[in-house]
């Protein structure tokens, strides 16, 4: 089954527009200023589904729908947020569990309806949707199961993130659509077989580059002797503006690449601050005095992000069968946004969306974490994707097989 | 100055002025004294105007220096119908551009891979002042180039326009 870029961009726009509907019913019932941060569509493996929701509280409201699209959707809080919106649609309503719990559902409900509603209207059909269950849970326990099927291990989620402005407060929304409705209702959007992407080619590339960041991994923990593990891979869509907020405000440490090949595009290999000394110390002789970030500490982190780039970079022109090359890393030290801003650009200058790949590697030993994002040409990803040999998907550690019977 | 960088108690909020936040290829105009928020610019530019006769304000955030080879599409994406989308929104509440005065900030090289050493954040800077200078709006301060990112507030009651970067102190133009 094939997905056009179009209609990836469609989908995209539409689950925007439901957020930004769902936010200005928010903002009409109780004056809370909220604007939608970001809205993408993500492909990643069913296990792995709100792994940045880890270690916090929330509360919300979950609806199944079904009709032209069938699943589960969710509207959650961070919970200590949840009392100050209870507040402002009932006075005193954070006093009183009960009562601030109907507040959060009614809430839930008015947001909701706008957001499935917009869908239904697009796709010129009907979505009924259950009544709200109010949930209140921990991390990832509280989005819905991803739907099941037999010959899918990765499904489409849907996230918009809103943020209420001058907080830290977040929202998210969440939509876990059945994967063959949304595959059809996809492919019957589409306006254009040129310019599309087989789904099941995809995942393989998904599964490709989780080899490539446990390759990465691997080569962290060579350099370190710390065992490291690759955590998340998923594969992302969205418009190009959208690209820098991927990634935070805080500060990041680490290496930028631009390769060359099918696909090119960038590669970025960074570490928070703290990530960055702890693992930097790890690859040195000695013990260094500093907490702060040397130029010793710099220069580690340079050749760690060669090695990790190659480890990865490799994974790719393996199966691909094609020569992926790059430049030597140029060592970041900056606000992580603006490390992303001057490659979306260069990136934006041909296409108006981008896929975002992005990988994620930790270790139980010391507080250290690694991200690689990639943000590939999209035509040329499209056209290596075109000419990936299934045959070779086996030449990774990946299991693919079970997804091509 | 006060630096309002979002980490203020509850206690501040109360007499804290309205934030408005600016995304990429967005803008925000404000005739109140609204602080006005980008963040994260590399190589694209923040461009403030603040007219100094009814004190109205706006800030842009750019990405790309033209829209000449796009169709439809946003126009505050790009350098010269992002400055002229904020010129006409601040006219449509009173402005005037003869009495407006620019600030700008960003347009760094950071990572500029090109080889021909025209940067992305050097042809957007260009464009800025090519396009501020077609309305004749002086440029009243700019923090530009470089190869660090920057975040910017600009504070519409005063038009003074906060710079700051990860690792230098922030700036006041």
């Amino acid at each position: 089954m094939n997905v056009d870029i179009q209609s990836l961009g469609t989908f995209n726009e539409l689950a925007h527009e439901g957020a930004k509907q769902a936010t200005q019913s928010l903002a009409q019932m109780t004056g809370i200023d909220a604007i939608v941060d970001i809205t993408k569509i993500t492909l990643l493996d069913r296990d792995d589904i709100g792994e940045d929701l880890k270690g916090r509280d929330f509360v919300g409201v979950q609806f199944e729908y079904e009709g032209i699209l069938d699943g589960d959707t969710v509207l959650v809080f961070d919970a200590e947020s949840a009392d100050t919106i209870a507040e402002s649609m009932i006075p005193g309503a954070s006093e009183d569990p009960k009562m601030a719990q109907s507040a959060v559902k009614e809430i839930g409900n008015i947001m909701m309806s706008g957001f499935i509603d917009g869908w239904a209207d697009y796709l010129d059909s009907t979505i009924d949707h259950s009544p709200p269950q109010y949930i209140e849970k921990s991390g990832a326990d509280v989005l819905p199961d991803a739907p099941e099927a037999d010959d899918h291990r990765q499904v489409f989620v849907f996230k918009s993130e809103i943020e209420w402005v001058g907080e830290s407060v977040n929202f998210y929304i969440y939509m876990l659509p059945e994967y063959e409705p949304l595959a059809e209702a996809m492919v019957e959007s589409a306006d254009t077989e040129s310019d599309a992407i087989p789904i099941d080619k995809l995942q393989t590339f998904n599964e490709m580059t989780t080899s490539g960041t446990q390759q990465a991994a691997d080569n962290v923990e060579m350099m370190t002797g710390i065992p490291t593990d690759a955590e998340v891979t998923q594969i992302s869509f969205a418009p190009i503006e959208d690209v820098p907020k991927q990634i935070g405000t805080d500060t990041y440490v680490g290496t930028v690449v631009e390769f060359t090949g099918i696909p090119s595009g960038y590669l970025m290999v960074l570490f928070d601050e703290v990530s960055a000394v702890n693992v930097a110390e790890a690859m040195m002789p000695v013990e260094m005095d500093s907490d702060e970030l040397t130029p010793q500490h710099e220069a580690a982190i340079e050749e760690l992000g060669n090695i990790m780039t190659s480890g990865f970079v490799d994974g790719w022109a393996n199966v691909l069968q094609t020569s992926v090359d790059h430049t030597p890393p140029r060592l970041v030290h900056d606000m992580g946004r603006s490390i992303v801003d001057p490659l979306a650009a260069q990136v934006g200058q041909h296409q108006e969306h981008a896929f975002i790949i992005d990988s994620k590697m930790q270790t139980d030993e010391i507080e250290f974490s690694a991200e690689i994002h990639a943000l590939p040409n999209e035509q040329e990803l499209r056209a290596a994707l075109d000419d990936l040999d299934v045959e070779r998907a086996d030449k990774t550690e990946a299991s693919v097989e079970q997804m091509f019977e | 100055m006060k630096v309002y960088d979002g980490s203020q108690t509850e206690d501040a909020q109360e007499t804290e002025p309205e934030r408005l936040k600016v995304g990429i290829a967005e803008y925000e105009v404000t005739t109140g004294a609204a602080v006005l928020t980008t963040s994260g610019l590399g190589s694209c530019i923040g461009i403030a105007l603040y007219d100094t006769s009814t004190g109205a304000a706006g800030l842009v955030h750019i990405m790309l220096p033209t829209a000449d080879d796009v169709e439809g599409g946003n126009r505050a994406k790009f350098a010269d119908t992002g400055v002229t989308e904020l010129v006409e929104a601040l006219e449509a509440v009173g402005a005037s551009p003869s009495t407006m005065q620019a600030k700008i900030a960003g347009g760094s090289d950071m990572l500029d891979f090109s080889e021909d050493g025209s940067s992305i954040g050097s042809r957007n800077l260009t464009k800025v002042r090519e396009t501020l200078d077609e309305f004749d709006i002086p440029i009243a301060g700019e923090d530009v180039g470089g190869d660090h990112g920057r975040s910017l507030q600009l504070e519409a009651d005063s038009g003074d326009l906060v710079v700051k970067s990860a690792n230098t102190d922030s700036v006041v133009l």
